[in-house]
């Protein structure tokens, strides 16, 4: 068996393409001015923020529709009243507490939730959350993002922010897989393969784990304090800059220029974009479901027990000197081990100032990334997990610091 | 048998697995959408063929770890048929890879893929003269449509190695 070298082989192919391939002369088709338009920097720039912000307000709109217009009411007006009058036990009884509803003290009285962010039971809050809240959510991102997806734009957004990314130690490229974790981290963590060094797919890993809020997340913040979750955004994504600016200076390693094929532009079928997002909520229900129902319990149980308190007491210097938030923010921190979308909805049951508020779900989004997303970095990057955590624990102390310490200089916290 | 999907990223390897396989592997128009391989089954001759879809590579030197699982799977697979697809309009490319793969003895049928953007771009294919030169099956495809499928199917058994000194020495010229 011969092998050509590489100078034969390309030879031998001019050789056949010269028999077999003609070139004719075509007349560009709309398809690629479009192609042109959406590339070149002076036209490219205006039409990518045109799609992004198309893209976030359909998102907020479509899901505030669905969840504040009937889920919610669904929720709150029937389904938590009829499992407080059904469910056996009462306020006093442990497993009822766990189910339907721990309560909270009012003028030193425990006394029924009225809303399934309060009650916090397996079968309420741990349904609502998921079903009420985040489905909704999920379902028009994924739509949204499965049309995107089979057009053809991404490479094309790709050649746009190359420049910028590389700034932080990647290339254009990079933008595919911020853009799938803002649906989920997990397959985000796994298209960091196309990525070429050691060095940006170790950057791209943290990066995701840290900056990048997921589907659930945006969700369920839309709707509890849809007023800041731009402002959050924009702290996020300032920190993913800032982090990967330093972390590019201080690592080894180098970062080869953005070599990519860009498609041509292509009608989505239905049937395709239809098939994405069903796998896409499928794998919700089938992964992240079951998280939640298990964060609502185990959140219930340190509850019941006083080791929640523990921690709180454990902890709360640092939550309320340092980051200047209420130390109960410690069972938010807990739940969001398993899933972010529950952590937040939590946190919009403790009473706090709105500042408090945005420090907190910053806070709750970097701190640590909930555990699927861990154990995805675990599988892809093996030890270098531990490295994606130091850095981790750096950005969450100092990042967390600096906006209290915004806060402060506003005179508002 | 097995038979690999291979080819450059964003060619529709995986689109022609799911029309294949019937299952749903995730399709999108960007490079770099699997970045894992998937195995699947398929019915040829009233026998059950596994298929494997294969991440996108260039070449068989691997730059990314995307492109390594190709490499590897390849490798894994000495006993396999590839279907080596290719985009119409950057025929020469394609023949890269699929030379590469000829070249390590695998028995090959090219999915001349994308046809309907190569007809758009007016760019027009000797399929006849390629098969000729090659010395294998080559068959116009539009996998996202499903033309040309149920013929790339028929002409899986008729895939065989070949030498390369004797597509050389067809193509006229020496190397």
């Amino acid at each position: 068996m011969i092998e050509l070298t590489v100078d034969e082989r390309w030879d031998l192919i001019d050789k056949i393409s010269k028999q077999t391939v003609k070139f004719k002369k075509y007349k560009s088709t709309l398809k690629e001015v479009i192609g042109e338009l959406t590339v070149k920097p002076l036209t490219g720039i205006p039409i990518a923020i045109a799609v992004l912000y198309g893209f976030w307000s359909v998102f907020s709109s479509f899901a505030g529709f669905f969840t504040d217009g009937f889920l919610v009411k669904l929720f709150d007006e029937h389904w938590l009243p009829w499992m407080q009058g059904t469910f056996p036990g009462g306020l006093h009884n442990w497993f009822y507490n766990l189910m339907v509803d721990v309560g909270h003290i009012q003028n030193g009285a425990l006394v029924a939730s009225d809303s399934c962010f309060e009650s916090f039971g397996v079968l309420t809050s741990g349904l609502f959350v998921p079903f009420g809240v985040v489905l909704p959510a999920i379902f028009i991102f994924y739509l949204m993002m499965a049309v995107l997806e089979d057009v053809g734009y991404l490479p094309r957004l790709a050649v746009l922010v190359d420049t910028v990314l590389h700034k932080i130690g990647l290339h254009g490229y990079a933008i595919v897989p911020t853009i799938l974790g803002f649906g989920c981290n997990v397959p985000a963590v796994t298209a960091t393969r196309i990525l070429e060094t050691r060095k940006q797919r170790f950057l791209m890993m943290t990066l995701l784990g840290i900056f990048i809020p997921c589907g659930a997340q945006l969700g369920i913040m839309q709707e509890v304090i849809p007023e800041y979750t731009g402002l959050i955004i924009l702290y996020l994504l300032f920190g993913y800059f800032v982090t990967g600016f330093i972390l590019n200076k201080i690592l080894p390693g180098r970062t080869p220029e953005i070599l990519i094929d860009v498609p041509p532009y292509q009608r989505p079928l239905t049937r395709n974009v239809m098939t994405k997002v069903w796998m896409r909520l499928s794998s919700f229900l089938k992964i992240a479901v079951p998280f939640v129902l298990l964060g609502c319990l185990i959140v219930g149980v340190m509850y019941l027990t006083g080791s929640m308190d523990w921690l709180a007491n454990l902890f709360g210097p640092i939550f309320t000197h340092w980051f200047g938030v209420p130390k109960e923010t410690v069972g938010p921190l807990v739940a969001a081990f398993m899933r972010k979308d529950l952590a937040v909805a939590q946190l919009s049951a403790i009473e706090m100032t709105k500042y408090q508020m945005v420090t907190s779900v910053v806070l709750v989004s970097i701190y640590f990334p909930c555990l699927a997303t861990l154990a995805m970095i675990l599988k892809e990057g093996g030890k270098e997990l531990l490295g994606a955590l130091a850095v981790l624990v750096a950005s969450t102390f100092i990042y967390g610091g600096l906006i209290h310490l915004i806060w402060i200089l506003l005179g508002v916290a | 048998m097995k038979v690999l999907l291979m080819g450059h990223p964003n060619v529709g390897k995986s689109v022609l697995f799911n029309r294949l396989t019937g299952t749903n592997v995730t399709v999108s128009n960007y490079p770099g959408t699997t970045v894992d391989y998937t195995k699947g089954y398929m019915r040829l001759e009233n026998k059950e063929v596994e298929v494997i879809d294969v991440p996108g590579t260039f070449s068989l030197e691997p730059k990314d770890k995307a492109e390594e699982v190709a490499v590897k799977m390849l490798k894994e697979n000495r006993d396999a048929v590839v279907v080596c697809i290719i985009d119409s309009t950057k025929v020469e490319r394609g023949l890269y890879l699929a030379l590469q793969i000829i070249e390590g003895g695998y028995p090959v049928v090219i999915s001349s893929n994308m046809w309907d953007v190569a007809k758009d771009k007016n760019i027009q294919i000797d399929v006849e003269r390629l098969e000729q030169i090659l010395g294998v099956p080559v068959v116009p495809t539009i996998a996202i449509s499903g033309e040309g499928i149920k013929e790339l199917v028929s002409k899986i058994k008729k895939a065989k190695s070949v030498e390369i000194e004797t597509i050389v020495k067809k193509v006229g010229g020496e190397t």
